[in-house]
């Protein structure tokens, strides 16, 4: 679902192989592609799309964006039934 | 937030009307109850910014039939699965036994085609510019690796010309709110040629409810100011020439063509398809595939409300004959789709 919609979230890289990395997304691994940008090495933070980096992001922005994110989910557990 | 928005809107001394073009934006809105936050001084509207939404009946009809081939395997994004045909959908096709994948990643498709060598994988590519140049990047790997069972059913969409043509039709606009992960590919320098022409302000906005807010707030002050200018609220991942590698590699692979949106029919260089040498991958040129006119789907209104000129609750199918249980229209399967967003949230 988050594929066709333009969603796309920070991810931080732990392991890069070739064109393939895993990254962290708010505690979960995933596969990411990083053909789409450039000087990506393990540490960097990413915005992931469909399986795929699409922009590096500095360090500050991501942990802004996480940080909505995380405040976005506990916002979520008070309120989901 | 909000006062910034009000200032602004007493300096215009009339409520502005603004479109989302992003399925996210929509959705978030809908979910944060925005519009109703900002009803005395923003008309907010969605406009065709859901790919799922806007993919025309002619595309979905191809893809089922597809689907219906001996042999296929079809891989997409879960939402399209629900789309509905005319007599059918990728959902039911499955249920009769064709071989219909959701996938994360257009990558997944692939890979699905290299472990399986005996299926024909087709990748149903929707999306804008934040997915293609993915999809672009797929294309060029199974070229390179002669990968022969792999294709793709190419039906993107390019979001300035769906802008341009709203904006040429009857709805009056007076800003709008630019898709921020689109904005991360395109740059925000892809708008300035509209924001020329037309007068209206476009601001690339981030996902957060207080980004939706202070990308209002910066389209109203502009107004207020007698300004239009293409400008960045989600400056955290959005800069003025965007992600050139990722846009270059969109535009090795495929070229802009005319293309059908739902709702808003034929529009010029509005879509991708597959230039050469990838032509060859491209599924229309390895199966027979039916060149079906779109229907109207009888009493839906999905394409006024991609308009924007109605609100979902005008439609006399919607919460009675279309829900998100059982969708008539697009705009009710995807949950960006701005009838689902409604049915859900208000």
């Amino acid at each position: 679902m988050e594929g066709a919609m333009c969603l796309a979230v920070p991810a931080r890289v732990v392991s890069v192989e070739g064109r393939l990395a895993r990254v962290e997304v708010v505690g979960n691994v995933r596969r990411a592609d990083l053909s789409l940008v450039e000087d990506v090495a393990v540490g960097d933070y990413v915005l992931l799309h469909a399986g795929f980096a699409i922009r590096k992001l500095e360090r500050a922005e991501a942990e802004e964006t996480l940080e909505l994110f995380r405040s976005i989910e506990s916002f979520g557990d008070q309120t989901d039934p | 937030m909000l006062s910034r928005i009000r200032e602004a809107s007493r300096a215009i001394g009339r409520r502005a009307k603004v479109m989302e073009v992003c399925g996210t934006h929509t959705h978030v809105i809908a979910r944060a109850g925005l519009k109703r936050l900002v009803r005395e001084d923003v008309e907010l509207i969605s406009g065709p910014g859901c790919p799922v939404c806007v993919t025309s009946q002619r595309d979905i009809e191809r893809m089922l039939a597809l689907a219906r081939m001996r042999g296929v395997t079809v891989a997409t994004f879960g939402d399209m699965v629900r789309v509905p045909g005319e007599h059918s959908s990728l959902e039911h096709e499955r249920a009769g036994g064709a071989d219909v994948r959701v996938v994360y990643s257009p990558r997944d498709a692939l890979e699905c085609a290299l472990r399986e060598p005996s299926r024909e994988v087709v990748f149903l590519a929707v999306g804008f510019e934040t997915t293609a140049p993915a999809v672009a990047a797929v294309a060029l790997e199974a070229n390179e690796h002669e990968v022969r069972n792999f294709s793709l059913l190419a039906s993107h969409k390019l979001i300035v010309p769906a802008m341009t043509a709203v904006l040429s039709g009857a709805v009056a606009l007076d800003g709008f709110l630019t898709p921020g992960h689109v904005s991360v590919i395109i740059g925000s320098d892809a708008y300035a040629p509209l924001v020329r022409e037309f007068g209206v302000p476009c601001v690339a906005t981030g996902f957060e409810p207080v980004d939706v807010l202070e990308g209002l707030a910066l389209v109203l002050e502009q107004m207020a100011e007698g300004r239009a200018e293409s400008a960045i609220q989600y400056t955290r991942a959005v800069t003025r020439e965007g992600n050139r590698r990722a846009h270059a590699m969109m535009m090795r692979v495929f070229e802009p063509v005319d293309a059908e949106w739902r709702g808003l029919g034929s529009i010029p260089s509005s879509g991708l398809r597959l230039r050469e040498p990838y032509r060859q991958l491209a599924a229309e040129t390895r199966f027979p595939l039916p060149d079906i006119p779109s229907a109207s789907l009888g009493e839906c209104r999905c394409g006024e409300v991609l308009k924007g000129l109605i609100v979902p609750s005008q439609c006399p199918l919607f919460g009675v004959r279309c829900t998100p249980r059982s969708p008539f229209g697009p705009c009710m399967v995807s949950s960006e789709g701005s009838c689902a967003a409604t049915y859900r949230y208000e």
